[in-house]
């Protein structure tokens, strides 16, 4: 798997984080020290905006912190499916996966917005890098970025404070989990490769995510196709 | 979290190692072995069976956690039963037939888990009756998606009620849940799933979770356990 090269990580460890949290410990600067672009051009902190804004009186830091890295990855697979629906042909089942799933990653960002409110992040700007472009590397990007997405969820869950917050994750984390079955059974790959799915640590999935440069500096253009040498074709 | 109980104790035949050691560096295997079902040491060969003291209802606790997981395992044993039964019977065939094995494997791999977690706590196996859904292939993949779907929404519902790091095992378990409904759904309705979204391998924006008593309702609908 070429895009999101989830084991050359150095992970360290959801579990870790999930007794962190049953300590006390907090991860304020889990961010800061992942590092979302690769080449460091921006703060990752800063352009996910999670200490822009105290904790409400009625949400935890922490779990603010939680649901705007969830929106983070929910913005990137709603731009993702978007853009393929757009720029790919599609047919068939293939159409039909992207269509709804599209559909759902874009009703996920809006539950999390929703959920957040003035505290939500911004929209990235995005460059999927061909991925969008050629059915192949759409299928393969489709089937990591659901896997990484259920592990990301997975990773989180005993970390949230709220009963609440924690309802909607689960019930986002099991959703993510059948389109991760639908799209590998749709590239002839395994829909459950293993009877018990692992979890991933925020710190590892920001860390992959920022391997695929698919975040790019600048504001988002709301998924208009862009010119430019100089600017990616297409951005989410 | 103190006293936390351990695989080593709870994993005699090293299977849940193997399966969490997976494509994954010692270092996770070894802090998985730590967190596993901590919070207390309720699996810790009856050490504190019986001295728990009642908490209130909902507030996740250890003995509340033992609760949960033997309904898990319930669900586990009828699921592990019913695949079993339905590759022996060797009336299906197909792609149907090799999610079968496959997801059979996964279920028993849950009910050693369970078990093993539980220890001497862990509820024994009832006797079930599935009748001709598991010789019937199309009575066998309704079944199925019943069973996986309720799996699912039975776990998410019990989410909230565990205590973290059982509710970070019992994660493990319910995206595999998932992954299975998605694929029988896949199996049965492909490619257009009768124009209808609620036949989709994923139906819905959000999964929907269950009560432990609407899913003891379901489960008692069916007619399959024996007692």
């Amino acid at each position: 798997m070429t895009y999101l090269t989830l084991d050359a990580v150095d992970c360290d460890g959801a579990i870790r984080e999930s007794l962190d949290a049953v300590r006390g410990d907090t991860r304020a600067g889990f961010l800061a020290k992942a590092g979302l672009f690769g080449g460091g051009a921006l703060g990752g902190t800063a352009l996910l905006g999670l200490t822009a804004e105290a904790a409400s009186a009625a949400t935890a830091e922490s779990d603010v912190a939680i649901l705007n890295f969830a929106l983070t990855l929910e913005y990137l697979e709603a731009a993702f499916y978007t853009e393929a629906e757009r720029m790919l042909d599609l047919s068939g089942e293939l159409a039909l996966f992207t269509r709804v799933v599209a559909a759902h990653e874009r009703a996920h960002v809006s539950a999390l917005k929703k959920v957040l409110g003035s505290k939500a992040v911004k929209k990235p700007k995005f460059n999927f890098r061909g991925t969008t472009e050629s059915e192949s590397k759409f299928r393969a990007t489709a089937q990591v970025l659901e896997d990484t997405g259920v592990r990301a969820y997975k990773g989180q869950a005993p970390l949230i404070k709220s009963n609440a917050i924690l309802g909607a994750a689960l019930a986002i984390h099991a959703v993510e989990a059948r389109h991760a079955s639908w799209i590998r059974d749709l590239n002839d790959a395994p829909p459950a490769p293993t009877a018990f799915d692992q979890p991933l640590s925020r710190s590892a999935v920001l860390a992959a995510v920022a391997k695929t440069r698919f975040i790019v500096p600048g504001k988002s253009t709301g998924g208009r196709r862009t010119t430019g040498a100089a600017s990616p074709p297409f951005t989410g | 979290m103190t006293e936390v109980i351990t695989v080593d104790l709870v994993d005699r035949e090293g299977g849940v190692r193997e399966a969490l050691d997976e494509g994954r560096g010692a270092t996770r295997a070894q802090l998985f072995r730590r967190a596993i079902i901590g919070g207390g040491t309720f699996l810790a060969g009856g050490l504190l069976i019986g001295g728990l003291p009642k908490l209130a209802l909902g507030a996740p606790s250890a003995s509340q956690d033992v609760e949960i997981l033997n309904f898990a395992l319930l669900l586990e044993y009828l699921e592990s039963e019913f695949y079993i039964e339905a590759v022996a019977k060797n009336a299906i065939g197909g792609e149907t037939l090799a999610f079968a094995k496959v997801v059979r494997d996964h279920e028993n791999a849950h009910v050693a888990f369970l078990k093993d977690a539980l220890g001497s706590r862990a509820r024994a196996k009832p006797q079930f009756d599935f009748m001709d859904t598991t010789s019937n292939p199309d009575k066998f993949r309704a079944t199925s998606i019943a069973l996986e779907d309720t799996g699912v929404a039975a776990y998410n519902g019990q989410g909230p009620n565990l205590t973290k790091p059982t509710l970070a095992v019992a994660g493990m378990i319910v995206s595999v849940e998932a992954r299975h409904a998605a694929w029988i759904r896949r199996i049965t309705g492909k490619p257009r799933y009768g124009g209808s979204a609620a036949n989709y391998p994923a139906p819905s924006v959000l999964e929907p979770s269950l009560t432990r008593a609407q899913v003891e309702a379901a489960v008692g609908k069916t007619g399959f356990i024996k007692g």
